[in-house]
């Protein structure tokens, strides 16, 4: 612990020390030009790494918004006269307006169409920079004069400390909003934007939000920059700064703060290097044996493809040869940036500090924060009293998809209390009743009764945060982050700390005590000593365990449990079944998709049987055994009941 | 005089309209079977129509050459599927936009360096010189632009309508996961469509040299305007991108006839977002269905 | 949360990067710096201007180099590439200012830059030759403008023939035809937008024969001008007067071959430029505009230079003659001027450019007395070139010749009389 916070908290005191003093140590005017840039630069990225980092989306549009951040900056300054930190906050103001629009369009949009969209967006705000002369002067250049700070004209050195002490609280408060359930609700949103809403955090909310506060940090940076240069054109915020900055996100490494910083440096020295051969060969030749040396290892250890290891060797090794070829490498600067960039996209996924702190962390032995103590189950989930009426009623549902009608007219009631089996075979429609109920589908027509009300249609969020809570068949675990912190993510609409809040670090009481809650629901599905575990590095059998958890740390009164035991072994399968015998204890209804029978009789109070999206039987699991039309649907002929009365599991079909 | 000067204008715009459509073309080629496009596209188009220069210079005849530059881009084509694209839909993540934006920067540079910085001319034994149909001026060169355009994509048609190889292209389009269960290699198929899509870019740079000349930026414009044609028009949308891509060429026109040249990318870009934000399927696109 | 400590050693990699390129070597050289845009569009210019510089430099160092107090130093070139980015040329001249054994610079071809980067040199007063930036506001920023003063002490001095010179001329030229109506045509950069401006005030001044037309304006990157050509036509432009400074001058060239727009295209001096003339091909031809120098050997002076730079650079053609010429001429400036002031201490060498005693024999002309002492009412004071050096080159079969014979002959006049008077 005392270890942990003397080298983590040791490390940020003394960069941010040593960054302060630099100017009364040296009198160095370039030293505090570049040091002034890479103060800019560090918040101008860690905005970018919101998006690209915990969104996990390729954000084109940040060196657009540092372009309207400062532009704003300079024409309030020019304009109407206002003074810095007036300005400061009117160019963080229009960049997180703009950010906002931006959203809209793009909140709906994945991978390449949002890339587009953000890259669009940067192409239109050089277009209006260029041609609204009358505000931006247009290609000529706005001058900006640099305007006083509470009275006081600052001068090259006072504007670095400034700028520094906007990094250092942009630093602060992102490692507070990061480590809070609204950082890990973005890197939900980013491994399963679907389970974000089904887990009542609402998706778009906070795509939006983070969409917002990145660009709000570009366009702070922009005011900052502009005060720094003085000097605005337009051409200066495109693709070429756009591709620079990625290269600083990526190569210092995405979702880390001191990624960031590392980027930044580089960035800002990059220039500097080229211009010396000596010092480029030398930093080449030692990125080569590193790909080399990797590269190799991963070879003989079998962790990595052949590309993988290859490709960075390669990239790396055209480097060094171009420094020995030529004699004028600047003019080489892009491709240098490209191959760069490429080697540590394939080979160093993680960037620089990613790999890093891997390696630190195991040096020093620093072992990661111990977990608060453990809550009671009980506390957590607390026993609900059942009546046995009808809780969730479908009352002639339909979905159809086109002309294929998915669900056609059904009618079932789910009472309080009770495991209400679905079955039916392939393609009967199981899944989009389920689709229907949650909200993922909006019906066709019918009606939706819960708790005796009409339920929301067609909003998976809405539906979430009324009760009901789910599990899917294709699993849709939020892979890259903890298993705790999967559970913990679905209790962020319960424990709920304003964003501002977040931002000054005063979650975090909240913080433990969904840690603790988390680690009782882990407890009971078994999984308390995988609670460090990133949830992708688990068996398959222990992730569908997880999504239970995940769904239950919502403490729904009706739980959708989607063919839970898909492809388990089993002993898993009778893992299962007592978990969910336990969870039905507490009082919660649950409805449960299967097509394994042994499960369905074992389990279930009452099970309703599907055929071509019609009802085909409903009754005790007993009875549903002996139905000859159950019998037919699934075996495709009628007969006699076996004597045990079960259907054979082999006949089942099982793909899902 | 001045209906004159509209409709002059309505036709430059189509025929550039036209070469929008072919690189937008070149997206659903790769669209199609990987789900992934080439951010570099231009680059490959710049870095095609260097290659033919190079090879004029070296006085090959006018067909030999262009097949020669086709050929490039279908390597070229390989080379951005192997190296940024293949790994990446591997992992199923979203890294290839990002390496095949590192590519276009890659090739940017080293044709920089190798053929300079400076815009040059492309020449072509059709002639510039322009005559008047109406009273409109138009170039044989645009004419050239307008078959070449139809010839390319007539041809990528006709293969995968009519050869085994092309119906083996519209399965793994069509179901991917099916395919490769009927023995089809998904793999290959991606690799196929990008050589075509290669081939695209090629024949793009060739049939645009000759207008705007042949430089390191000479497509960075055009790509923009590519994307916004394939989005709008949907990226499976076929010869749906003939239709937008004249229409964006025709709006665009009018609009630096009308508004002022400057604002001649908006309409482009504009129409690019609320296309992504009305319906990110695009006009001529089928909808899909969110599937967990 | 992470633990990382390689920050320290990034930030040792910080500091060492950063005093490494500023480089601490003992003043037994004298230290210029060139900086320019050597890749990017407006490469061509600043590559030739480096060259042309670079080629000064060697042939002084090889004659031994400038005596100073009885030793001679060499010159060393430290070469920055701004890439024609403003934040670039800020951060270079910021770098500029801590190397503490600077004696001046010379270069920058991109207006934008200038305004960017030149506040820093004049405020610790490093000696600057901007050269071949011809945009006025490069220089007029630091004049009085109503009741903001400008400085009266300026370490920025320009060797180019700037802008208003060249609108001048431009203007004139157009009168001199007897056209009546034209359009003005410039690109969306600084550099284009200010020569517009020039354009229209130098009508003003010559009495405002000529009626404007069109104003148009194109972006950078533009390969099709038929739109703003189309208005121009039918306004009933007799002529396009443009300022520009990339390729998309072709781009217009060809745009009216296209349209059959068959007028005189007159402009600023980048239409000299290997881009435009090669791209615009027998569409270019006539084209007129300014220039400092016309790669044609007429003088011994300019074969040597020209043939020299041929064989250093392995070209049959310079990129950009003007640049080549004004980078070389201005190291024989600099070198004048420290030889003068026997010192590298660039604000000695401020003061003797101010005053230089001897003619320097370039290759452009003799320059006698380039600058006098910053007065900011005028921005002639540190501008070298007036209207006589200047003169019209035009286009033909993919060169540059003289417009007029009279010049040339004036030129070669020029030369044969300053070597009489200044042989020994």
């Amino acid at each position: 612990m005392l270890k942990r916070l003397v080298f983590v908290l040791g490390a940020e005191l003394l960069v941010a020390v040593l960054l302060a003093v630099v100017p009364m140590a040296v009198d160095n005017s370039f030293m505090l030009g570049l040091l002034t840039l890479l103060a800019i630069y560090g918040i101008l990225l860690i905005g970018l790494d919101i998006t690209v980092g915990y969104l996990g989306q390729v954000n084109l549009a940040q060196a657009a918004f540092l372009g309207i951040g400062a532009y704003t900056a300079g024409i309030v300054v020019s304009r109407f006269g206002f003074t810095l930190i007036p300005a400061l906050f009117a160019a963080t103001a229009v960049g997180c307006l703009f950010g906002r629009l931006l959203a809209f369009p793009a909140l709906r949009l994945e991978g390449p169409q949002f890339a587009l969209s953000t890259l669009s967006f940067m192409a239109l705000t050089t277009t209006v920079l260029n041609e609204l002369e009358f505000l931006t002067k247009g290609a000529e250049g706005l001058q900006v004069p640099r305007p006083p700070i509470f009275g006081f004209m600052l001068e090259t050195k006072g504007f670095y400390w400034l700028c520094l002490i906007f990094f250092i609280l942009v630093w602060i408060a992102m490692k507070n909003l990061l480590t809070s359930q609204w950082g890990r609700a973005f890197e939900a949103l980013r491994d399963s934007p679907i389970a974000t809403d089904a887990m009542g955090i609402g998706a778009h909310r906070h795509k939006a939000i983070a969409f917002t506060i990145g660009s709000g940090l570009g366009s702070l940076a922009g005011g900052l920059y502009a005060f720094s240069m003085q000097f605005l054109q337009p051409q200066v915020f495109v693709y070429e700064l756009m591709v620079i900055l990625l290269l600083g996100v990526v190569l210092g490494g995405r979702k880390s703060l001191w990624g960031v910083f590392v980027g930044s440096t580089i960035i800002v020295l990059l220039p500097n290097l080229l211009s010396n051969l000596l010092l480029f060969e030398i930093f080449s030749g030692i990125g080569f044996l590193f790909a080399l040396v990797a590269g190799i290892r991963g070879m003989v250890s079998r962790t990595t493809k052949p590309f993988q290891a290859a490709a960075p060797i390669i990239a790396m090794g055209l480097l060094v040869t171009l420094g020995l070829f030529t004699s004028n490498i600047e003019d080489w600067r892009k491709a240098i940036f490209a191959l760069m960039l490429f080697a540590v996209m394939v080979g160093l996924p993680e960037g620089l500090m990613g790999f890093a702190s891997r390696y630190l962390a195991k040096l020093f032995r620093i072992d990661p924060l111990p977990f608060p103590e453990q809550a009671e189950i009980s506390d957590v989930l607390i026993r609900q009293e059942t009546d046995g009426r009808p809780l969730l009623v479908l009352q002639d549902l339909k979905k159809y998809f086109g002309g294929v009608k998915a669900i056609d007219g059904i009618t079932i009631s789910v009472n309080s209390g009770e495991i209400h089996g679905l079955i039916g075979p392939n393609g009967s429609g199981k899944s989009t009743v389920v689709n229907v109920i949650s909200g993922l589908y909006a019906p066709t027509s019918g009606e939706i009764l819960f708790h005796g009300k009409i339920l929301v249609k067609g909003s998976l969020l809405k539906v979430a945060q009324l009760g009901i809570s789910r599990t899917f068949q294709n699993l849709q675990i939020f892979s890259e982050l903890p298993v705790i912190d999967n559970v913990m993510v679905a209790m962020k609409s319960i424990y709920q700390t304003s964003l501002p809040f977040v931002l000054l670090g005063l979650g975090q009481k909240s913080i433990r005590r969904a840690q603790s809650e988390s680690l009782a629901i882990l407890d009971m599905v078994g999984l308390r000593d995988e609670a460090r575990t990133i949830a992708k590095d688990l068996p398959y059998g222990a992730q569908r365990l997880l999504e239970i958890a995940r769904a239950l740390a919502r403490r729904p009164d009706l739980l959708i449990l989607d063919e839970p035991a898909a492809g388990l072994s089993q002993p898993d399968v009778k893992k299962l079944l007592k978990i969910i015998r336990k969870i039905n204890e507490l009082g919660i209804t649950i409805i449960l998709i299967e097509h394994h029978m042994e499960v369905v009789s074992e389990m279930c109070h009452i099970v309703t049987v599907l055929d071509y999206g019609k009802v085909i039987a409903q009754g005790k699991p007993d009875e549903i055994k002996r139905n000859p039309a159950v019998i037919e649907a699934y075996l495709g002929f009628a007969s006699e009941p076996e004597k045990k009365g079960t259907i054979s599991r082999d006949a089942i079909p099982e793909l899902s | 005089m001045d209906q004159i000067m509209v409709f002059q204008m309505m036709v430059s715009g189509a025929f550039m309209g036209l070469v929008y459509a072919l690189v937008a073309y070149g997206f659903q080629l790769t669209y199609a079977t990987g789900k992934s496009i080439n951010f570099g596209q231009g680059e490959l188009v710049m870095v095609s129509a260097f290659i033919c220069l190079s090879l004029t210079n070296l006085g090959l005849p006018y067909g030999i050459m262009v097949l020669l530059g086709l050929l490039c881009g279908a390597l070229l084509g390989l080379f951005v599927e192997r190296s940024a694209v293949r790994l990446a839909l591997e992992q199923k993540s979203e890294g290839w936009i990002l390496l095949t934006i590192i590519l276009g920067l890659l090739f940017f540079s080293v044709s920089e360096n190798i053929w300079g910085r400076d815009d040059r001319p492309f020449p072509t034994p059709i002639s510039s010189d322009a005559f008047q149909v109406f009273g409109i001026s138009v170039t044989p060169v645009e004419i050239s632009v307008a078959i070449g355009v139809f010839f390319i994509m007539g041809l990528i048609e006709l293969f995968k309508r009519q050869t085994l190889l092309g119906k083996a292209f519209e399965a793994v389009s069509t179901d991917r996961d099916a395919a490769e269960l009927m023995g089809i290699s998904a793999n290959r198929t991606v690799m196929l469509s990008y050589a075509i899509s290669g081939v695209v870019a090629a024949m793009a740079g060739v049939l645009i040299s000759p207008i705007t000349t042949v430089g390191p930026t000479m497509a960075s414009a055009l790509v923009l305007k590519a994307f916004s044609v394939a989005v709008v028009a949907g990226l499976d949308s076929g010869f749906g991108v003939v239709a937008v891509g004249i229409f964006l060429g025709i709006l665009e026109s009018l609009t630096s006839y009308y508004i002022g040249s400057g604002w001649r990318e908006v309409p482009g870009l504009t129409l690019l977002i609320l296309a992504l934000a009305l319906r990110p399927t695009g006009i001529f696109g089928k909808a899909v269905i969110r599937k967990v | 949360m992470k633990i990382q400590l390689k920050s320290i050693a990034v930030l040792m990699l910080a500091g060492a990067a950063a005093f490494s390129a500023c480089g601490g070597g003992k003043s037994d050289v004298i230290k210029v710096a060139i900086t320019g845009p050597f890749t990017g569009g407006s490469a061509p210019m600043g590559a030739s201007m480096r060259d042309g510089a670079k080629l000064a430099i060697a042939e002084i160092n090889a004659a031994g180099g400038i005596e100073i107090n009885g030793k001679k130093l060499k010159i060393e070139a430290i070469e920055r590439d701004d890439e024609a980015k403003n934040e670039r040329g800020a951060i270079i001249c910021q770098e500029f200012v801590a190397m503490k054994d600077l004696s001046g610079v010379i270069g920058t071809v991109n207006t934008g830059v200038v305004l960017a980067g030149d506040k820093y040199l004049q405020e610790k007063g490093i000696t600057k030759i901007i050269t071949p930036a011809a945009g006025s506001q490069s220089m007029t920023q630091w004049l009085n403008k109503g009741d903001k003063k400008g400085p009266v002490d300026l370490s920025i001095f320009r060797f180019a023939a700037y802008d208003d010179i060249q609108a001048a001329m431009v203007i004139e030229e157009a009168i001199n035809r007897k056209l009546t109506r034209v359009a003005f045509f410039y690109d969306s950069t600084n550099y284009g937008k200010s020569g517009f401006d020039d354009m229209v005030n130098q009508n003003k001044k010559q009495g405002d024969k000529l009626q404007v037309a069109a104003s148009e304006k194109f972006n950078i990157g533009d390969k099709d001008m038929t739109a703003q050509l189309l208005r121009a036509k039918s306004a009933g432009a007799q002529a396009i007067l443009i300022w520009g400074i990339g390729p998309e001058l072709a781009a217009i060239a060809n745009g009216m071959a296209k349209i059959n727009l068959r007028v005189p295209l007159i402009g600023g001096w980048p239409l000299s430029m290997s881009n435009f003339v090669d791209n615009a091909g027998k569409n270019g031809d006539g084209t007129i505009m300014p220039q400092t120098f016309i790669e044609e050997p007429i003088t011994p002076k300019a074969k040597a230079f020209i043939e020299a730079y041929h064989k250093a650079y392995n070209v049959k053609r310079i990129p950009s003659p003007v640049s080549a010429a004004q980078g070389y001429d201005a190291v024989y400036i600099f070198a004048a001027a420290v030889s003068q002031a026997q010192s590298t201490d660039t604000k000695k060498i401020k003061l003797a450019l101010e005053d230089l005693k001897k003619p320097v024999h370039g290759v452009i002309t003799t320059w006698l007395k380039p600058y006098t002492k910053w007065d900011p009412n005028n921005v002639a004071s540190h501008e070298a070139f007036t209207r006589e050096q200047v003169v019209m080159g035009m286009v033909k079969d993919g060169r540059i010749i003289f417009a007029n014979d009279a010049d040339r002959q004036r030129l070669i006049k020029n030369a044969s009389a300053v070597k009489g008077k200044d042989s020994k």
